[in-house]
């Protein structure tokens, strides 16, 4: 495969978790999500209930790879802040290292400003975390034969004609 | 790679339908989404012209539930086929798993195929993968119709390497499940062929429930993989017996639980602090996630999620318990000493109290109708 994966142990990702939350705490805003340039989410916090963040992280990750096409279009290598405004809510997503994106949601109890000011600070400090988890080069594990087989087993079950 | 998350306890494999335009990819992605239980699959979500041609991808999620604890969750992607959305085609193709080749199986769309399928392996090595090695399933699409080739003659052109292949109808829905089994059976074999070990064959002991969020919940050591990795199968069973489920703190349980946890440490407070501005030193105690509950609960809730109705219940709940304590949650911001900006809001935020009986009867009806009047944020 491709890429190299990347391996998260449990302190590291408290660790993010701690830092995700101390930036909504300080930005006062309303959700953050981090999500992997696959569209993968990787972890979030806040206020993400009743939120699809499947098909969010996927679209968020959609969002930033047709934007970084953009900017070779005209000559920047990638552009590293987005910020959607709405009426109510606005998402403000900033790149973490090579592969992640932190993705801020809030709404007008709060400002742009501010959440800028917190994610900046966090993106950096993610970043080194990051840079930490890929320095390690670990080799990917894998999923274990026996959860293959399950899965293969539930297969016949759901796909039905 | 397929992507393991133990703070979600998920796994997660990127599946690609890729083919010419107008070949059935986008069909197919319809007909699963028609045919699979509601429980099974998320929001078909599909970024598409007017016309419907897809422009940038279409995405199904679909999870096909909890094997050894974990939820096994397949992204299905298609990418835009006509010639010129390569760019974007391309950046479907990130990190992906496996692929699904719809081929048109009509002679005057040979061409069209040949030249999407040489695309395909182009772009698969620009991201550095070996097009040989990548989990690959060819779908002869539109067999229904008259004047198709042949499975010899369509081999012959398309599928020199010999990879597996159905004849389809996406619109009937023939071989669209055929196509999408093998591709996840073949995904898993090459997970489980990269896997130096069990990864995520853990013991079925976990004892907190699974909510997708948090991640502090997990009972494993420090030198445990938290995301994608695999300790031996004997460390794990040890990790679990080791884990102090008892003693989780109280704070875990309240972000992973936010119903049932709201309701209990909320309504004690509430009786204690009956002069709540009395006795703000008596509030300076009080544990962080309360507060930061109180908050989250008062935010608009999402609209959209097919899950939001009944989880929406719980952002409510919240609000109403928040919104009789201001007070007191003005009290523990002073007491705290936090930082003055953050002082300054609540005390604008709760200064001028409305009379309970009608911010409860706003709550019905225009929630913030008197915050807009009185100009507060």
């Amino acid at each position: 495969m491709s890429d190299d994966s990347l391996i998260i142990y449990e302190a590291e990702i408290t660790k993010i978790d701690n830092l995700l939350k101390k930036m909504l705490k300080g930005a006062e805003a309303k959700c953050a999500l981090l999500v992997d340039k696959d569209g993968h989410l990787i972890t979030r916090q806040g206020f993400t209930h009743s939120l699809d963040t499947t098909a969010l992280a996927a679209l968020l990750a959609g969002s930033f790879a047709s934007t970084k096409e953009i900017a070779k279009l005209v000559g920047e290598p990638e552009f590293s802040v987005l910020f959607h405004q709405g009426k109510k809510d606005h998402i403000h997503m900033s790149i973490v290292g090579e592969r992640s994106i932190l993705a801020v949601i809030f709404d007008d109890r709060t400002t742009i400003g501010m959440v800028r000011l917190y994610a900046k600070e966090t993106a950096q400090e993610l970043s080194r975390i990051f840079q930490e988890i890929l320095d390690r080069h670990e080799p990917s594990p894998g999923i274990s034969n026996e959860f293959a087989d399950m899965a293969q087993d539930k297969l016949d079950d759901i796909f039905q004609d | 790679m397929v992507s393991i998350n133990y703070s979600a306890r998920e796994v997660c494999c990127k599946i690609v339908y890729y083919g010419p335009g107008l070949s059935g990819k986008t069909t197919n992605l319809q007909y699963i989404h028609s045919k699979v239980p509601q429980d099974t699959r998320g929001k078909l979500i599909s970024l598409a012209t007017e016309a419907d041609r897809t422009l940038y991808f279409d995405f199904l999620p679909i999870n096909i539930g909890t094997i050894n604890d974990f939820q096994a969750k397949f992204q299905l992607y298609t990418v835009p086929g006509q010639v010129y959305y390569n760019a974007t085609r391309k950046l479907v193709l990130r990190g992906v798993d496996g692929v699904v080749f719809v081929a048109d199986s009509q002679p005057d769309k040979m061409d069209e195929n040949l030249e999407s399928l040489a695309n395909l392996e182009e772009n698969l090595v620009e991201y550095g993968y070996n097009p040989d090695e990548l989990p690959m399933v060819i779908q002869y699409n539109k067999c229904d119709l008259p004047g198709v080739m042949s499975s010899d003659e369509l081999n012959a052109k398309l599928n020199q390497k010999g990879r597996p292949f159905f004849h389809g109808s996406a619109t009937l829905g023939n071989g669209v499940f055929d196509t999408l089994k093998l591709i996840i059976k073949l995904v898993l074999e090459k997970a489980k062929a990269t896997g130096k070990g069990e990864g995520a064959a853990r013991p079925a002991a976990q004892a907190a429930p699974a909510p997708p969020a948090p991640s502090v919940e997990k009972p494993y050591p420090e030198t445990a993989p938290a995301a994608a990795t695999a300790p031996a199968p004997e460390q794990q069973a040890a990790a679990v017996a080791e884990a102090p489920v008892v003693d989780q703190p109280a704070e875990v349980a309240v972000e992973s639980q936010p119903l049932a946890a709201t309701a209990e440490p909320e309504s004690q407070p509430l009786a204690a602090t009956a002069e709540p501005e009395s006795q703000p030193a008596a509030t300076t105690a009080e544990p962080e996630p309360r507060e930061e509950l109180s908050r989250e609960a008062a935010y608009r809730p999402y609209p959209g999620s097919e899950k939001a109705s009944t989880e929406r219940k719980a952002p409510a709940l919240g609000r109403s318990q928040a919104e009789e304590l201001p007070a007191e949650a003005l009290g523990r911001n002073i007491g705290a000493g936090t930082s003055d900006r953050q002082e300054q809001q609540s005390t604008v935020a709760s200064t001028p109290q409305m009379a309970p009986s009608l911010r409860r009867r706003g709550e019905n009806k225009k929630r913030g109708f008197f915050k807009r009047l009185f100009g507060i944020k």
